[in-house]
């Protein structure tokens, strides 16, 4: 017995030894554990395929709530003369703020645009600083930076357009001593824009076939590269013929117009001849949160189950806009009690608007519960329509009349379907008028598709267009920076004058 | 080995035939109570004098041991008194110990042991597992409420679900704020898989030198709990149970159909006000609003009384050389809210074998399972928000559709429908324990290793049918989600503790090594057009091959740190009157890899004045203590590595491309980090004075400390431009201080022999403060949670208390629109009838420069009044608790999307015309500016409730023998019955996350429970 308990005293003492001795030995890999359920980021950026993820990752956040839904409806939509903020009377009563123009600093939609356009720009940053020292197929990667070009030129002409100067951050952050940085003068974002855009024309393809549809093309870093080029025309008169040389550069692309002005914003037409630049979206199958983008559900009609939140609805100045008998009045606004192309049914009564935006409208038949309304529609952000109305706009400023009339005179002519008896052809050939014609032109073609409020300012009407509602030159051209970045930069970010 | 295999083969055979083994002599019954208090002693030992033989008292104070009838009992007890008794034939000997004369020989439990309390020199609060189960309380931690100084518990309704509780205050902003459990020697976050009958005591360890010996997660306080143990003696039964219900309570009433009518068309008419077109004019929705009556009242409609009822059985007892304690339990609890049930079935087994006089090894386990059909998610909301001019049915049997009465985007849903057609299920099966081996080496020299884990798999199920009930509630295809989430933990300890003691010097040594491991993962799967299947569970329901259901790898919840740590530990006392503890810890923690490792020591020390010799002649004290404290603990309490930069796969990073379109899984960075990240470090300091008079009738303890939390792990907000995903940079970046002081009275008292009763005050004060921020004076801004377009309602600063409320100052309600265009806010979209706020800076303009603290919600005052009375068999406790000075700040007023019904308070005092209110605003509250934070929606969260009432019975021993029954106790008790507060939401205690606690979103109303119970041994 007295042996026994010897020999058990001496073993477990002796194991407690060499169980802390093993754990000594070993204890610092036993406490190295890598981050459970992510990858840590020093295994990144290694191959092909993080390149790849890495890509698809910055054109995922194109369609994330900030940079597609509401921030963009307030920012770039709700100042102009168009729309209404929809939803009933007293529902997200903000949006009133962006259209009588007494949003301030502290508006949570302007720091939502401001916060989501940069981590797009992260995006595009981290690929453009990493993927460069990946091994991997030369032209893929070639590709890919010029996508990640173009997409940050993208971010910076929304940013640039509305707030003006803003920090131009061309790489990720190395440091602390890169978090806090100045703003750029506009000049120098817009500069930085047409480099890299410039450089993406470069190198992207024509088209893309297969999976690879949607994907940024030579046309859409053209078109882009014209459409910035026309906003500094206001102050820069000599860049009309930038907009003229790649309006032209993209008209000789092939792109044509979609013969269903309608139907061209229909989810069975994604990616149609017409189309330049559009956000990729669709319905995941299981998997909602992929199925992120809000684009259609925000606008979409109240009171029916498929539609939506009914917001950044048709003002009634809009649906009096139209010339007599012109179709893409009743296929850009959906009015209260008509029956949709698709079938759908809008009951008189259920919803807070009489008219809703139809270029963002899905059928109610596509609706999936659990998912958002919508969530399958596309988003087209440049399309051929566009590029002719610059490209006539320019020619026009440029005193080719007759190149300006034929670019107009397309667009026209696709409306018209057809039906000599309406839009009639524009003949003019006085310069103010035919410019008065292809901005009333843009004015309806691109209706409801968030070009008129910063169209109107860029032409130089604002104040006689919105001065009613409240914009006054010299303040309003621009929003104002959140005041949350302001507050944190400690004084290295200043405001815009008014705000 | 054999022979301990033998023994617990045989445990349960040997106990029952106990008795039998001496049945040569007389059997003499008896119970051993408290002199004073006439409370139950458990674990007295009693032994025949002059022989080996003996027992101890049972957990209701009972013994029975066979002895010679002229032989003589000797009863001893730590803490009291001894006490000699001849038998003299009797057959029953019923002994009142007297507690000796100071508090000199009460024994506390303390991070790996146990110490005398008078040797402690913290600051350290004990419960016992009778007082906690005395209240029944699905979850243990519920009942502490009120009891201790300096604990703050909030308590959320849900069946189910585990409360907050903060100790000291809140001293840690990021990761885990809540304290370390430790049961049995097993760390635990949370101890929701506890019966409250299977605890024997709980101690809360406040102050640095108690909790630096768990340094790598004592920075928030520790509560040891210990659980039940069998006693030697024989079998023991005991059958706790009761029944109850509970009902919601101090609800407040909701606009009636009429007056929400009314209500609505105002708001449209202040909306039509502002709107910029004539398109956005709106006519009135409600014709006629008187016409509606009283309409739906949905929390009627939806609440009931919910029928709660537990049941417990338990097995206890052995021998010299084995005790165990078997239990088994049952909870049935409904929820407030119809169908919402939880089932909770707990089992207890423990086990101690002593094979040799030198080893003890045994075992403590705890199962649990549990079933809750849920309710649904934001139904509390919903009640609130509800229209009450919608039928719950029309007359055809048709759901109430408010699409039909077009009140809009905020409140587009039939409560019913949500109610009927919510299919969610959680299910959870844990099992906790530990095994553990006690060796004594050499006299006072003892080793100890255990081993203790933490299997959990909670499977959470939701359905969705198909269903079409009104316009908004209506699916076009069914849906599965299931969430699997596994956690597996052990931790591994070893101690060596020697004893040793000379002359008048007492000394304790203790050295340990632990390692610890933390695994948590999580998988979502999700599938539509998936049929009903009644099993919760992932295989079942996505079987092989199923291609309707994507499998989502869930990479936020996942968790997996390591913990290794040295320590070591001297409690020295000297003459009992001179008091020393220190020790030291080394911990590492693979959250901080590769500087993974840091030091925590602790020192305290004592002085017992009352055992000084010049005070033996006095007579004013029978205990008097000075103790003070410092130490300094860490927290690792951070899911994972904050410098390690992860790459983001989040499932919103899906890029479409392709004709058709095929989804890809995008993959990122989208984060910044710290180059370093080391320990959250607390710094404590604590004075305490601890006394007793009048023979210990009055005994007192107040302590002050002093917790400084340095490089606390804080998420500071970065420029947005930066592009992180979060706006947050996490890292060492904060100091956090929290200062305050504790008092505890406590009068027990006998009035003649029958009547006792003890009356007990307990009050902290805490005051929080953020000393530095590494972003210097730049604020951090929070609680966005239930506030419209983004704004925020906490700030936390330099200088200012964690996460207090910042906003606009209310200075009245504009009464005409004059008035509006001659003030800073005209021309932006202001109106009469809305707030005028305060133009702090007086540049003629409101905008967020204007903002200024406008409440505190961390509670500054906490206390509690617990009293007990013993009249011959009855026994009452009234006990009571409350907060002051803290604020609550009700987002529900002003956070409406259109349409959200009112509370009745709000529509009577409300704005509705000249001179008709300066303070209310008008019903047009939810517009942007009248929602924005400010000092309106603060309120008062002060609270005073009668948390626990209970009268109880306990039928003479006697009577019940012949039932072969020992103890048989029946009593009534009432929870939450009276609650006195001024808040005008649903109640003032709020939770939350660390920067934005107290914001009043949607909460479970307040509940008080009516119960009746039983308590029998048999």
């Amino acid at each position: 017995m007295k042996t026994n308990k010897k020999i058990l005293q001496g073993t477990l003492g002796l194991g407690l030894i060499a169980c802390m001795v093993a754990f000594q030995g070993c204890k610092k890999s036993w406490l190295d554990v890598n981050p459970a359920g992510n990858q840590s980021a020093t295994q990144f950026w290694k191959t092909q395929n993080d390149a790849t993820q890495a890509v698809d990752a910055m054109y995922a956040n194109l369609h994330e709530w900030s940079n597609i839904a509401f921030a963009s409806i307030a920012v770039e939509s709700m100042g102009s003369d168009d729309v209404n903020k929809g939803s009933r009377a007293d529902d997200a009563t903000f949006m009133n703020d962006f259209h009588n123009f007494s949003a301030n600093s502290g508006e949570g939609q302007i720091s939502d645009f401001w916060g989501g356009e940069y981590k797009t720009i992260n995006f595009a940053n981290q690929v453009l600083d990493n993927v460069p020292n990946i091994n991997m197929d030369a032209s893929l990667k070639g590709r890919y930076l010029a996508e990640a070009k173009f997409i940050r030129a993208w971010c910076y002409f929304r940013l640039v357009r509305a707030f003006g100067d803003v920090p131009l951050r061309l790489h990720v952050p190395k440091g602390a001593s890169e978090y806090n940085i100045p703003r750029t003068p506009k000049a120098q974002v817009w500069t930085a824009i047409e480099t890299d855009l410039t450089d993406a024309a470069a190198v992207l393809p024509q088209t893309y076939s297969g999976t690879d549809v949607g994907r940024i093309t030579k046309g859409a870093a053209l078109a882009l590269h014209a459409k910035a080029a026309m906003y500094q025309t206001l102050t820069n008169k000599a860049k009309w013929n930038d907009v003229l040389t790649y309006t032209n550069q993209v008209m000789a692309l092939g792109y044509t117009l979609f013969p269903n002005y309608e139907q061209m914003f229909r989810t069975n037409n994604k990616n149609n001849s017409e189309s330049i630049f559009e956000i990729q979206c669709m319905l995941v199958p299981n998997n909602p949160d992929a199925s992120n983008s809000q684009y259609s559900q925000v606008q979409g009609v109240d009171g029916s189950t498929g539609g939506g939140w009914g917001f950044n609805v048709p003002s009634a100045s809009l649906a009096a806009a139209y010339e007599v008998g012109d179709p893409r009045r009743d296929a850009t606004i959906i009015f209260r009690g008509e029956t949709t192309p698709e079938g759908d049914v809008i009951p008189t009564s259920g919803g807070n608007s009489t008219m809703y935006n139809q270029k963002s409208y899905v059928p109610f038949s596509l609706y999936v519960s659990g998912f958002n309304e919508g969530c399958q529609q596309n988003k087209i952000c440049l399309r051929y329509a566009d590029v002719l109305l610059m490209n006539a706009e320019a020619n026009n400023e440029l005193g080719n009349t007759a190149a300006a009339l034929a670019s107009l005179e397309l667009v026209r002519a696709r409306a018209r379907a057809g039906n000599n008896a309406i839009l009639h052809p524009v003949t003019t050939t006085d310069q103010t008028a035919l410019r008065t014609a292809i901005w009333n032109e843009r004015h309806i073609e691109l209706a409801m598709e968030f070009d008129r409020y910063f169209d109107v300012i860029r032409q130089g009407r604002a104040a006689a267009l919105f001065g009613a509602r409240g914009w006054k030159a010299g303040k309003n051209e621009v929003w104002p920076l959140p005041q949350n970045e302001i507050d944190l930069s400690a004084g290295t970010l200043t405001q815009n004058p008014g705000y | 080995m054999k022979r301990i295999f033998t023994i617990s083969g045989l445990v349960l055979l040997c106990s029952f035939f106990f008795t039998y083994a001496y049945a040569q002599n007389i059997t003499l019954k008896g119970k051993v109570t408290d002199a004073t208090t006439g409370e139950s002693l458990i674990g007295v030992s009693i032994t025949v004098k002059g022989t080996a033989t003996g027992t101890q008292t049972d957990a209701n104070g009972v013994f029975s041991l066979a002895v010679p009838s002229n032989g003589t009992l000797m009863f001893s007890y730590l803490g009291y008194t001894n006490q000699e008794v001849a038998v003299n034939g009797k057959n029953t000997i019923n002994v009142k110990l007297l507690a000796k004369s100071n508090e000199l020989q009460q024994v506390v439990v303390i991070g790996y042991g146990t110490q005398r309390k008078i040797d402690n020199t913290g600051a350290v609060s004990t419960v016992k597992g009778a007082d906690i189960s005395k209240q029944p309380d699905a979850n243990p931690v519920s009942a502490l409420q009120g009891k201790v100084a300096g604990v703050t518990i909030t308590n959320n309704g849900t069946p189910g679900s585990a409360p907050i509780i903060s100790i000291r205050g809140l001293g840690t902003v990021y990761g885990n704020v809540s304290p370390l459990y430790v049961v049995d020697g097993v760390w635990y976050d949370d101890i929701t898989f506890l019966n409250s009958n299977d605890i024997e005591n709980v101690t809360i360890l406040k102050d640095a030198s108690s909790t630096a010996i768990f340094g790598v997660r004592g920075a928030n306080g520790v509560v040891l709990i210990t659980t039940k143990k069998g006693v030697k003696g024989k079998p023991n039964i005991n059958y706790s149970g009761y029944v109850g219900f509970q009902a919601a309570t101090n609800q407040p009433k909701m606009a009636t159909a009429s007056e929400y009518a009314q209500a609505i068309n105002e708001t449209v008419a202040y909306g039509n006000n502002l709107a910029t077109s004539p398109d956005d004019i709106k006519p009135p929705i409600f014709d006629n609003p008187a016409s509606f009556g009283k309409g739906t009242d949905w929390y009627g409609q939806i609440l009931r009384n919910a029928f709660t009822t537990s049941h417990q059985v338990s097995l206890s007892g052995g021998t010299e050389k084995s005790t165990y304690d078997y239990s088994f339990g049952y909870l049935d609890q409904d929820g407030l809210v119809r169908n919402n049930n939880y089932q909770r079935f707990t089992v207890h087994l423990s086990n101690e074998f002593k094979p040799l006089s030198i080893l003890s090894i045994g075992y403590n386990a705890n199962g649990v399972y549990s079933y809750s059909k849920d309710a649904p998610g934001g139904i509390f909301h919903q009640l609130y928000a509800a229209s009450p001019t919608l039928p719950v049915f029309y007359n055809d049997g048709k759901y109430g559709d408010p699409t039909d009465y077009g009140t809009g985007s905020g409140n587009n849903f039939n409560p019913e429908v949500t109610l009927d057609y919510n299919n969610h299920r959680t299910v959870d099966h844990r099992f906790t324990g530990d095994v553990h081996a006690e060796l004594k080496i050499i006299k006072g020299l003892k080793f100890r290793t255990s081993f203790g884990g933490d299997l959990g798999q909670l499977e959470a199920r939701g359905f969705t049918p198909l269903y079409a009930a009104t316009v908004a509630q209506t699916t076009t295809t069914t849906n599965l989600n299931i969430e699997h989430t596994e956690t597996k933990n052990w931790i591994w300890e070893n101690t060596l503790t020697y004893d040793f003691q000379y002359k008048d010097h007492k000394l304790t040594a203790l050295l340990g090594y632990s390692a610890q491991n933390y695994r948590t993962y999580q998988i979502v799967a999700n599938g539509n057009g998936v049929p009903y299947v009644k099993s919760g569970n992932l295989y079942d329901s996505y079987p092989q091959g199923d291609t309707t259901v994507t499998r989502i790898r869930n990479a936020t919840d996942q968790i997996h740190n390591r913990t290794l740590s040295q320590f070591a530990r001297i409690n020295y006392s000297y003459k009992n009157r001179y008091l020393l503890n220190a020790s030291i810890r080394r911990d590492g923690a693979s959250q901080f890899y590769p500087n993974p490792y840091g030091w925590f020591p602790s020192i305290g020390g004592g002085w017992v004045i009352s055992n000084e010799s010049f005070m033996k002649d006095q007579h004013v004290f029978d205990n008097l203590k000075l103790r003070a404290s410092w130490g300094r603990i860490g927290n690792s309490g951070v899911p994972i590595n904050p410098s390690v930069q992860t790459v983001a796969a989040d499932p919103y990073l899906t890029a479409i491309f392709g004709n058709p379109q095929v989804a890809r899984q995008g993959a990122s960075i989208n984060t910044i980090v710290p180059p370093t990240t080391g320990w959250e470090v607390s710094n404590s300091t604590d004075f305490g004075i601890e006394g007793a008079i009048l023979h210990n009738k009055l005994s007192f303890e107040a302590d002050y400390y002093n917790r400084k939390t340095e490089d606390a792990i804080f998420a500071i907000p970065v420029l947005a431009s930066i592009g992180t995903n979060s706006g947050n940079l996490i890292g060492n970046q904060a100091t956090i201080q929290n200062k305050g002081f504790e008092i505890l009275i406590t009068w027990k008292d006998k009035i003649g022999s029958d009547f006792g009763y003890s009356l007990s005050g307990n009050i902290g004060v805490n005051n929080n403060k953020v000393l530095t921020v590494l972003s210097g004076k730049n604020p951090i801004y929070a609680g966005g949670n239930g506030i419209a377009n983004g704004n925020l309602a906490t700030r936390t600063v330099v200088g200012e208390p964690i996460g207090e409320f910042y906003g606009y100052k209310v200075t009245g309600v504009f009464q005409t629109q004059a008035q509006v265009d001659g003030s800073p806010q005209k021309g932006t979209n202001t109106q009469p009838g809305d707030f005028i706020y305060q133009d702090t800076n007086h540049d003629g303009s409101i905008d967020s420069k204007d903002r200024v603290v406008i409440g505190n919600p961390n509670p500054k005052i906490t206390y509690g009044f617990n009293t007990s009375f013993t009249y011959k068999q009855f026994d009452l406790a009234l006990d009571m608790q409350g907060v002051a000075d803290v604020d609550v700040y009700n987002a529900n007023i002003g956070f409406r999307f259109g349409g959200e019904n009112f509370t009745q308070d709000f529509y009577e005092h409300r704005w509705h015309g000249e001179g008709t209110s300066n303070t209310y605003p008008s019903t047009n509250v939810g517009a942007n500016n009248n929602s924005k934070p400010n000092s309106f929606f603060v309120e008062s969260g002060a609270y005073f409730r009668v948390r626990n009432a209970q009268l109880g019975y306990t039928f003479p021993g006697l009577s019940l023998k012949k039932y072969g029954i020992q103890r048989l106790r029946v009593y009534a008790n009432a929870q939450n019955a009276i609650n006195i507060f001024g808040y005008k939401g649903f109640t003032p205690e709020i939770g939350g996350a660390a920067l934005s606690r107290g914001i009043d979103t949607e909460v479970y109303p307040l509940f008080a429970t009516y119960n009746l119970g039983v308590n029998v041994t048999f």
